[in-house]
């Protein structure tokens, strides 16, 4: 797995690729809490395109992630799902309280 | 013969990509189609992250036995770990309406498989998992 930063305007895109398992959920973990709560990003954007597989342990650094940004008062996103991690947010009753975008762009526009 | 595939490995979480390869192929072979081999994966995959992460309390170093067969019209799934068992009836998923993180391997392995036993027995634990072709598990949106 790879994971990586980038600014796009005001907000800071995830990009995360490979799989997100037991073995390296920790790192994702670790990027996105850093971005939310040291770095104080405002719009925390996760790109899941390039992920083809997610577990229970991945699902719950995104949940973290999730509960973070609405104690800062800041944006959780999540764009880009494949078949596989969408079906893994669904069968976990989680897809609902994600905000889930299509694209970047679409991510960026939502007010 | 029978018709089944046997892997020993390591509770090492890096060999957790090769151990779903292994899985998925096998229920593809078995006749599974492409979702299901997803959900079958998933379901085999949480299984064993919870032997390293509660059997074994994440102990990278401990052996872990597993049995593929087809079974029944389905995929048959026996895992073994020498590590520390519960009892079955301590083992629940948590409230999926309770937002939070962890917890969720459990409820994800009884949605995807038809059966799924585990027996804490003296010196090992054994979980048996099943799943017969075209039943599918409840994704609620």
């Amino acid at each position: 797995m790879n994971i990586a930063t980038r600014q796009n305007g005001t907000s800071t895109v995830v990009d995360v690729k490979g799989d997100i398992d037991l073995y390296n959920s920790p790192e994702v973990r670790k990027v996105i809490l850093e971005e939310l709560k040291e770095k104080k990003t405002a719009r925390v954007i996760v790109n899941l395109s390039g992920v083809r597989y997610i577990d229970s342990s991945g699902v719950a650094s995104l949940v973290e992630g999730l509960k973070v940004s609405r104690t800062l008062a800041s944006r959780f996103m999540l764009y880009g799902l494949s078949p596989a991690a969408r079906e893994v947010l669904e069968l976990s009753r989680l897809i609902r309280v994600f905000e889930v975008y299509a694209s970047e762009e679409e991510a960026l526009k939502a007010q | 013969m029978e018709h089944a595939v046997k892997l020993n490995f390591p509770s090492d979480p890096r060999y957790l990509g090769v151990v779903r390869g292994a899985i998925e192929r096998f229920a593809s072979l078995a006749g599974f189609d492409e979702e299901d081999c997803r959900w079958i994966t998933l379901a085999v995959h949480e299984a064993l992250t919870n032997v390293i992460r509660h059997a074994y309390q994440n102990r990278h170093d401990q052996p872990v036995e597993m049995r593929l067969s087809e079974r029944d019209g389905g995929i048959e799934v026996l895992m073994v770990d020498h590590g520390k068992g519960v009892k079955p009836e301590q083992m629940s998923g948590r409230d999926l309406e309770d937002v939070r993180p962890g917890g969720l391997g459990l409820h994800m392995i009884r949605e995807i498989m038809d059966k799924a036993v585990y027996s804490p027995l003296e010196g090992r634990n054994e979980l048996l998992l099943f799943k017969v072709k075209g039943s599918k598990p409840s994704v609620g949106e």
